[in-house]
Parts: C-alpha cells; structure tokens; sequence
C-alpha cells in the first residue's frame, strides 16, 4: 500500500499531524520573531561598530566600547575584530566603566544602567527612570558591590551592592543649580572628584560619603575628568580646549596651554585615558588628539584629517589608540591618524 | 508576379468597388489629400516638446499617487541646481578662487528663475559658522570680515569652515571645490512687467548656465572647473539631446533616398514614395498635435518608425509597380492592378503594427500610451498615404522606362543569389537549420536569466554615462556627502503631531532600519536635525545626540528643520539615500520599508512609500515587471490571431510566429549582454518588434502560398517567392533598421538603447523571416496537400 493511500486511510491522523505541526512551526517562528525584534533589544548589525559610540573601557585584555542605540561592542584581539554583545537597550549609552576582567556597568538616556558579569558579552538593565527625562553621563565602581552615577540636572546614584538597589543621593553635593554633572574619577590615593556644567567641581575624600564643592579657575563647561598616574594628580577638560591639571586633589589648577601651528587651539575636549605605558591621551572635537607623555604637564596637540568629533580613547598595544565618536571605532597610530586598516 | 495574374478579365470588371471609387476620382484624391496635408502641416508646426512629468511615471501606482496627494508637503525638497566650483591645483583656500567665486556668486544671483534668498556658497551671509562658548554660542559669517584675500584672512576662512560643518555639503571633503547651492521658482515675475509671472524655461536656463557660469569663468579663471548638476539642469540637457534627434531624422531622410533610388532606379518614384511618406508624417504629428500630445522623449520615435513603415510600404509598391509596368499599357493600369494586388496583404501588415502598438496601452504609464496611440494614428494615414495617395501619384508621373526594362529584365532571369538562398527550403539545410535555431533559443534563453529590470548605469539614467552631466554627477557623489538616488518615505501623522516623541522614536528606528539595509548609504529626516539641535544645545557634547523625552526640547530642536516637516506638523519626509537604483537594490530598501510599516503603521502614524527618484523608479520597475509579461503575451496572441484568420492555417501560423519568438529571446539575452534593463523605453520595443517583423512573415507566407497552391515544390515555391519579393523584403529590413539606427547616436540614453534594440530586431526578424520560415515550412506544411487548391483565407482570392 502507498504511502499516500495509508494516509487515507487515517484521516484523523493526518489532520492531527498536520495540526500539531502547524501549531509547532507557529511557536518556532513566534520565538524567532521575538528573539529578532521585541523593541527592547538592541538590534544586530553590521554598522554598529560605525554608528555613534561614546566611551570605551577594557576589561582585562578585552576592549568594550559603547554608543548609540544600545550598541555595546567588545574586541579580544586589540580592536581586530568586534562581537556586538546583547544588550536589553535601544538607547544612547553615555558611558562604561569595568571594575574587574567581568564585572561591568554601563549608564546611559532615559537614566539606565546596565550591568554584565561575563567581561561585556551579555548585559542586563539594573535601573531606568524614564520620568526623569535626563540622562546619566558617567559612571565608576570602587569594587564590585559599591559604585556611583552621575547625571544631568545634578544627579548621583550610588549602590551598595553591585547595583541590585540604586539610591539617589544627589543631596549630598551642594548644586543648588542642579548643574549637569559630567563626569567621575579616581584620583590617586585621595578620592573621587565629579566635574560638571559651568566650571562646577566636587571631591570626596570618603568614598563618596560626603562631598565639598571646589571653586574651580573656569566658569565653562567640563566635560570630564582624569586621576593621572601620580598622587594626587589630575586633569580637567571642556569647551574650548580649556584643559586644567591640578596635583593637588583641586586645591590649586594650571592651565595648560595648548597651541597648534595655526593659533591657539580652541577644540572642545570630552574624554581622556590613562594608557599602560604612562602616556596620557586627552580627544575630542574636530579631531583633536592630544598626547603627553610627562603626566599631562604638557601636550601636543593633532588633528586628524577628517576633523570628526571624538568622545573617548584608550590604548591599544605598540602605542596605537583606539578612538570611538562620530563614525564609531577608529583604529589610530599614536598620533591619532587612521591606521590604513578599520575593522 | 505578373505571370501568376489572371489575364483574361478586362481591368474594369475586376476592380473592386473600393478601387473604383479611388481610381476614378483622381483629381478629388489628390486634392483632398493636398488639402488636408496644408491644414496638417499647420498643426504640426505648432507641436512642441513636451517634458511632463507625470506622464513618465505610472500613475495608478500607489508609491505615486501617495506622492501626489501629498505634493505640496513635499515641494520644499525642491528644484536646486549645484554648481560645484572645484581648482585643478592646490586649494579653495585661495585669493583668486575664492574671488571667481565670489563672482560666480553674484552672477547666478541675477540669472531669472534663481530663488535669490535661498542662494548658497561660502560667500552668502546665510552660511555660518558656530561655537559653543562659556556665554553660549558664538559665530559669525564664514567669510571674516575684514576679507582681503591675504594669507592671515584666508587662514580665518580656513578655521571657519571647519567650524560651519559645512564639509561635506557646501565643501568637498578633500578641500578642492565648494558648491553654490541655487534653490529655483517654478514661475518668477517678469522683469520687464512685474505683475506677471513667467514660467522658467529649463532649457534657456541650463543654456545660461553653460554661457554664463561654464564657459565665462573656466575661460577667465583656468585654475577652475566648472561641475553643474540638478534637475533643471538635466532637463535642459535632455531638451537639447532631443532637438538633435531632429537632425537624426535628416540624416535617415538622406540615407533612405540613396537607399531607394539604388532599388529603384528610377529618380520619380523614389521622390514620390519619400514624398508621400513625409506626408505621412505630417500628418502623425499634425493629427497628435490636433489631439493634444506634444513631442516627448518617448513619442519621438514615432515619426522615425511612420518613415520606415512608411518607406518599406512605399517600395512593396513600386516593386509591383515596376514589376506590372513591364506588361501594362500605361503607369495608370499598373498602379491599378498593383493597387488590387496589394492592397489587403498592405492592410493585414498595417494591422499587424496596429496590433502590435495598440498592446501599448496596457503599461500604465502617459509617455508609453501616447506612443501607442501615436504610432496607432500613424499607421492609420499610411494605410491613406501610401497605399491610396502613392498609387495614384504614381498612375500620373509613371516609372522611367529604364526601371521597367530593369524590371522586366528581371522578371525572366535566373538569380543566383536567390536560388542560393531557396535552399533554405530544402530537405537537407531545414533540419540544420531548425538545429541551430533551437539552440539558438536554448542559448539566448539561458542568457536571458541575467536580463535586470530597470535602470542599471549610474547617476541619471536619462542621459548617457559618460555624458557631461552624469561626469559632473559623478565628481559631486565622490566629494561630497550625497547621493543623487533618494527615497522618501513619507510619515503621516494627525496635525501637530509630528515633533512628539512617539512619533520621532520610530521614525529614528524606522531610518536605522533602513541604513542596515544593503544599498542605503544615509537617511534624514527631522530626527536627524533634532539630534544635532539637542546636541548643540547642550554644548556639543556628543553624550546628547538622542532624542529628547521632552515634549518641550522635541518641539525647539525640530525648528529648523526646515521643509523635513510640513505646515501643520501632520506629515514628516524620511530621505533614504541609496547608493545607486538598480531594481534590486530598490526592491529590497522598499521591501525593507514595506515590512517596517506593516509592523509600525498605527492610528496616527503611517509610514507611507513612496516619493523621491528612487521611489518612483521603484514604482516603475513593479510596473515595468508586472506588465512585461502580459505584453508579451499579448502582443503574440494577438500576431497569431491574425495570421489565423488571415491564412486560416496553424502550420502557417507557427512558422510565421516562431522565428518571432527566437527573435524575442534573442533580443532579451542582447540586453543582457549590452546591460540594458527592461525599463519604460525598452519595453515598447518588444511589441513594436514583433508588430512590425512580422510584416515580413506575412508578405513572405502569402506569396509563397500561393506558388505552393499553384503546384510546385517547396523549394521551387520558395525560389520564386524571393523572386519576386525578396527583394522588397530585404529593402524593406533596410529602411526599417536606417529609420531607427541613427537613434544610437542619440546624447539620450534611453533613445539610443531603444535604437539599438529596435535595430536588432528589425534585422533579425527579416534574418528570421528568410531563413528560419522555409525551414519551417519544410517540417510543418505539405505542400501536396496545398497544390491545385483555392484559398480559404484573406489571400485565397
């Protein structure tokens, strides 16, 4: 007997068959569908590593950058090759911090955190407050449990543990203004130091605990903030190429002058590394990189042909750097310039 | 020929009534057709070019009527030409570039239609530069002032535009040119008379730009060159391309001549059959012109085609003509009995092209239906001209009596070249050629697969690509940051509603999808603006280019965004910029499009498709793709229909239609070797191919039906046909292929690659004709069965 005509001969058992696989193929293409596109997720692509990206980070040998949309890319080989890692966001992430080879926080608009325990592969959101209508702008752990956030409109968040619960404990600085508040670091052996809207300055000498605002020599914008390789030492930037060291956690500042050939250079700054080789690279708009290699008592000052603004830098091996901003990522020689190759 | 005519009736009592009316009415024939021909011309004078617009795209398609409906929301994305002004050597950071300039500034700010207060160069106060400061924002003009020129200034020129942003859009990227940006009015008050309003004319005003911008400052400053691109540029050069089609048509007028007059020779029928034919023509562009058609790009072809048809109908005449003069008394007897002879074979292979065009009609698109209805008209007054007028234009003037002893020389001696050629017929080349033909087929069917629809060159596909405009195109996409291929998707929203988060959040997710399709280079629209405004006004901090959850910062930041918004906020454009308009490349951005708003259509909010270029090319390709099939199919049902009810016979019916087929495959895999695409201008071709090749079946089967019928082997039958026809049929492939080759020539793109195509299957359907139809005809007719019988079809008379 044919195929076929068995199957006539059970009716009922072809339907149920043909059913049950109906209903089957439904539920492998719902989930399909949901895994690909539930308007939560970022989505795959291949122009992630060129979309807007903001800050990078690494975390052991691996290199996470951030961005636009939720894209979070991360690279085991130097910035060779990018995996696009899963990420529960579709906005604009500001900023990334890694406190160990695992342990990862990012923050970014409609005040989200994101945490990862696997060194940036897979991400889950820790906290959103999307009433605020305001972003937060940078983000730092001292260790895996306790860490700090800040914001627009004046805003600190601290955890306690690892970021389960965030508190908002803005009231501990004095801003009355509810200036934005820009960026966070580590200053060696002192404390932490916030920098932020209208030249405003803060510093804690007790994990955070209490806070003194500093009276800064600039009235402009800061846009971040960097604890150097020595004691106590650190930089400031913002509008205009203002960049302002101070080795005394804030008591007194320097201006630093930086000039091109053509004039004085007037280039907003928004984001610096301490590399592993002592050198200090601050970035930012058009296409500015500066380089110090004395503790960033001094600087030269490039451009990169293109003249596309940068938000952050960290340092790859053989004194190259890796420059994420407009455009994405670009793999730099140590002067900023692209390197012929782009992932 | 005349061998075969019965003798023994007296002329009179053979006539029909029809010819009776003719013949014995001269003077009234030729009078009326004088006359008519006098009101004619006078239309025809008054036809003009035509370039409209809506007559080139598909109308009922819903891409364009969603585009129309929403028009005016849309008629800020505007008519701008770009004048990219660019230095051989060095840079525009240059005293006496940026002084030409400067002047070339000034100068197109007078030239009429010039929308004065949108003009834009790095000379316009309009164009700034901006700084975020600690008191806010600075800025200033990009030109400092003081500018002298002197290397201190032009090094403050240098750090403003890098301050603008402006690179990219008014400068290159690589520094070597800058663009004036010139925003156009479609209607401008006359200067000489304010209160009216004139209408710009594209071609004058791409000719000014050529006298005046071009030519002027290439010759004062040779440092620079001189790259114009935009639509009113475009349709200037398309203007122009199409006046030179004109002389095209002189130079076939010439080569037809000489053409005839060798088949001929006999100088008086040659000027009356090209005589009559212009008549024909006149009276196509007169009758289009009094139905209310212009010239288009499209229709042009029409009177080349009347020409040839006209022309090939014009020597079947003569041929008989000569061929009856040889034992007539007089020019008048043998313009009557060749009259009697032809004329129903004339009318079947006229009606055959009518057929042919009136398929036409079933593209949805004005340019195609007009050259449907055109040429329709067109073969419809050669039917009057040239087998009415010519015959009795002839029975005045006769054949010169050298042509007729030619004729008759040729009458009774054997042609080699034709008894060659009847071996066609023969038992043993048939075999091998129906081979060669079936491989042929096989062959052209494989090779067809990589036939594309659509425009498949670069930049504007109207002209050719390596005519100045697409060059200067191609200059501006590889220095700047555009595309010239945009697709505009229009997001409808209630009023008001356009700037609110709910809205701006898909639309920012909407162009992230699209910009992950392959193929899209870049898209914008309002979010993009309002991203940058956030931006700025949070200092430039990067960390702030998103869109805002705030009604308040949405509604400040879209401001600005000038013309990505309508009047009441209810209608957004999404500009896709994609990196060329193949049809694939197309298909997938509207499918990904498509696929998007069925996900994300909601109440008050529809992301609708399509307007832009790149839409309505997308729009037209489905067309094209859609009716391309139904043409085909069409057009060879209705050829075989007819050949049916002309000779009542299916054998006869294939081996007419058959060669017809290889013909059509043939030509597709041509297009796909030369990379045509099937697009509005090719389309057409296939049905006016085979329309009109299949004359040549027709004239060819009748006659050698006929032998057949009057008892001699196939062969033989087809010695004699060629005898006598062949070469008519051959003059006839001539003239028709001379008519629309000279159109390769044309600086239109679509022009020359209908020419082409119309070439090759003109050729090839007489190539198919003569040597594929007998070879048919040995497997498919039996030609015992045939002999001594009387017609039964249209011809068995």
């Amino acid at each position: 007997m044919s195929q076929w005509a068995r199957m006539h001969g059970r009716p009922w058992a072809w339907g149920w068959s043909m059913a049950a696989l109906l209903v089957l193929t439904s539920v492998i293409c719902a989930g399909r569908a949901q895994a690909a596109d539930d308007g939560q997720s970022a989505i795959a692509s291949e122009r992630a590593a060129h979309s807007l990206l903001i800050d990078a980070a690494q975390a052991g040998k691996r290199l996470v950058v951030v961005g636009d949309r939720g894209h979070i890319l991360y690279s085991d080989n130097q910035g060779g090759a990018w995996t696009q890692a899963q990420v529960p966001s579709r906005q604009l992430l500001t900023a990334v911090y890694f406190v160990d080879a695992t342990h990862g926080w990012a923050v970014g608009h409609d005040a989200q955190v994101l945490a990862s325990e696997d060194g940036g592969a897979t991400w889950r959101k820790q906290f959103e407050d999307l009433a605020r209508e305001a972003p937060l702008l940078d983000v730092l752990f001292l260790d895996t449990h306790h860490g700090f956030a800040v914001g627009a409109y004046g805003a600190l968040l601290e955890t306690r543990n690892g970021g389960q619960q965030w508190h908002d404990v803005s009231d501990r600085l004095d801003n009355p203004e509810q200036l934005h508040l820009n960026a966070i670091a580590h200053v060696k052996d002192r404390g932490l130091f916030i920098v932020g809207e209208q030249g405003s300055m803060f510093r804690s000498g007790d994990d955070g605990q209490s806070w003194a605002s500093v009276p800064g020599p600039y009235e402009g914008s800061l846009f971040g903030v960097l604890g150097t390789a020595r004691p106590a030492t650190l930089l400031a930037f913002g509008l205009r190429g203002n960049l302002l060291r101070s080795a005394d956690f804030g008591d007194t500042w320097q201006r630093i002058t930086l000039s091109t050939e053509r004039g004085p250079f007037a280039a907003g700054l928004s984001g610096a590394a301490l590399l592993d080789d002592g050198r200090v690279v601050v970035v930012g708009n058009a296409g500015s990189v500066l380089v110090s290699e004395d503790d960033g008592e001094t600087f030269t000052v490039n451009s990169r042909r293109d003249r596309i603004a940068l938000a952050a830098v960290a340092g790859l091996a053989d004194q190259r750097l890796l420059l994420v901003g407009q455009g994405g990522i670009h793999l730099a020689d140590a002067q900023g310039q692209d390197l012929e190759v782009q992932p | 020929m005349s061998r075969q005519t019965p003798r023994a009736m007296p002329d009179e009592q053979q006539a029909t009534a029809l010819e009776r009316l003719i013949f014995n009415h001269r003077p009234a024939v030729i009078i009326l057709c004088l006359l008519v021909s006098l009101v004619l011309f006078w239309q025809a004078t008054l036809i003009r070019p035509s370039t409209s617009f809506e007559k080139m795209i598909p109308l009922q398609h819903p891409f364009i009527e969603r585009m129309l409906e929403h028009r005016n929301d849309l008629a800020n994305l505007g008519n701008t030409v770009r004048i990219a002004v660019a230095v051989k050597e060095g840079d525009i950071f240059d005293p006496a570039y940026m002084e030409t300039l400067r002047q070339i500034h000034d100068e197109v700010f007078y030239i009429p239609g010039v929308e004065r207060s949108g003009l834009k160069s790095l000379w316009s106060p309009s164009v700034r530069w901006t700084e975020v400061t600690e008191a806010g924002f600075a800025g200033g003009e990009v030109i400092p002032t003081p500018y002298d020129g002197s290397p201190a200034s032009l090094d403050a020129l240098r750090d403003n535009v890098l301050k603008s942003g402006q690179i990219g859009r008014l400068v290159a990227n690589d520094f070597r040119s800058s663009i004036v940006d010139v925003p156009l009015q479609e209607s401008y008050p006359d200067p000489l008379e304010p209160s009216r309003q004139l209408k710009l004319d594209y071609q004058q005003f791409s000719h000014q730009l050529e006298e005046k911008i071009r030519d002027k400052y290439q010759a004062q400053n040779p440092n620079v060159e001189i790259h114009i691109v935009g639509f009113a540029k475009k349709v200037g050069d398309l203007i122009d391309g199409l006046l030179m089609v004109a002389l095209f048509f002189g130079v076939a007028l010439l080569i037809t001549w000489a053409l005839l007059l060798w088949f001929t020779g006999c100088l008086r029928s040659t000027v009356a059959v090209l005589l009559t034919t212009l008549v024909a023509v006149v009276w196509q562009l007169g009758l289009m012109h009094a139905v209310g058609f212009g010239l288009d790009p499209y229709s042009m072809l029409v009177p080349f085609l009347i020409f040839a048809i006209g022309i090939s109908h014009g020597v079947q005449k003569i041929n008989g003509i000569a061929l009856q003069s040889s034992d007539a008394d007089n020019a008048l007897t043998a313009a009557r009995r060749t009259f009697r002879q032809l004329f129903i074979p004339g009318m079947i292979a006229i009606l055959a092209d009518a057929v042919g065009f009136i398929t036409l009609l079933v593209i949805d698109i004005g340019v195609i239906r007009e050259l449907a209805i055109g040429a329709s008209i067109g073969v419809a007054v050669i039917v009057f001209t040239n087998l009415i007028l010519l015959p009795v234009a002839i029975s005045y003037v006769g054949i010169s009596q050298r042509a007729v002893a030619r004729s008759k020389a040729d009458a009774h001696r054997e042609h080699p070249f034709w008894r060659l050629l009847s071996n066609f017929a023969s038992a043993r080349v048939a075999p091998l050629s129906v081979g060669l033909a079936l491989l042929a087929f096989a062959g052209g069917l494989w090779y067809s697969q990589n036939l594309k629809i659509g425009d498949l060159d670069q930049g504007a596909p109207e002209l050719r690509p390596d005519s100045r405009y697409n060059q200067d195109n191609r200059f501006i996409i590889e220095h700047y940051s555009t595309s010239s291929d945009v697709l505009v998707i229009m997001v409808k929203t209630a009023a008001e509603q356009c700037s609110v988060h709910s809205t701006l959040a898909p639309i920012d997710e909407l162009m992230w999808t699209l910009q992950n399709t392959q193929g899209v280079q870049s898209a914008i629209s309002l979010v993009t603006v309002s991203k940058q405004v956030i931006k700025g006004m949070n200092e430039g901090s990067l960390k702030w280019e998103t869109l805002s959850r705030n009604a308040d910062v949405l509604n400040n930041s879209i401001a600005r965004a000038d013309g990505l918004y309508n009047a009441d906020c209810s209608l957004a454009p999404v500009l896709v910029f994609l990196n060329d308009h193949k049809a694939e490349t197309l298909q997938r951005v509207t499918a990904a499009a498509r696929a998007f708003a069925e996900s994300h259509d909601r109440d008050g909010l529809q992301f609708l498709l399509a307007a832009g270029n790149a839409g309505i090319e997308a729009a037209t390709n489905e067309v094209i793709e859609s009716a391309e099939l139904r043409i085909l199919l069409l057009v060879y049902l209705c050829v075989a229909v007819m050949c049916l009810i002309t000779f009542r016979s299916f054998a006869a019916t294939l081996c007419i239609v058959l060669p017809l087929v290889l013909t059509s495959v043939l030509g597709n895999a041509l297009m796909a070797f030369m990379g045509i695409g099937v697009k509005v201008a090719t389309l057409p071709v296939v049905a006016l191919g085979v329309g009109i090749g299949v004359d040549y079946g027709i004239y060819i089967y009748s006659r050698l039906e006929r032998f057949l019928r009057a008892g001699l082997s196939l062969q033989e039958a087809y010695y004699q046909t060629l005898r006598s026809t062949g070469k008519a049929v051959l003059f006839t492939g001539l003239c028709l292929a001379i008519g629309v080759c000279t159109w390769m020539f044309s600086a239109i793109k679509f022009q020359a690659d209908m020419g082409l195509m119309l070439t090759f299957m003109l050729l090839w359907n007489m190539v198919g004709a003569l040597w594929l139809l007998p070879a048919l005809a040995r497997f498919l007719i039996r030609p015992e069965r045939l002999a001594g019988t009387r017609g039964s079809g249209l011809l068995g008379h």
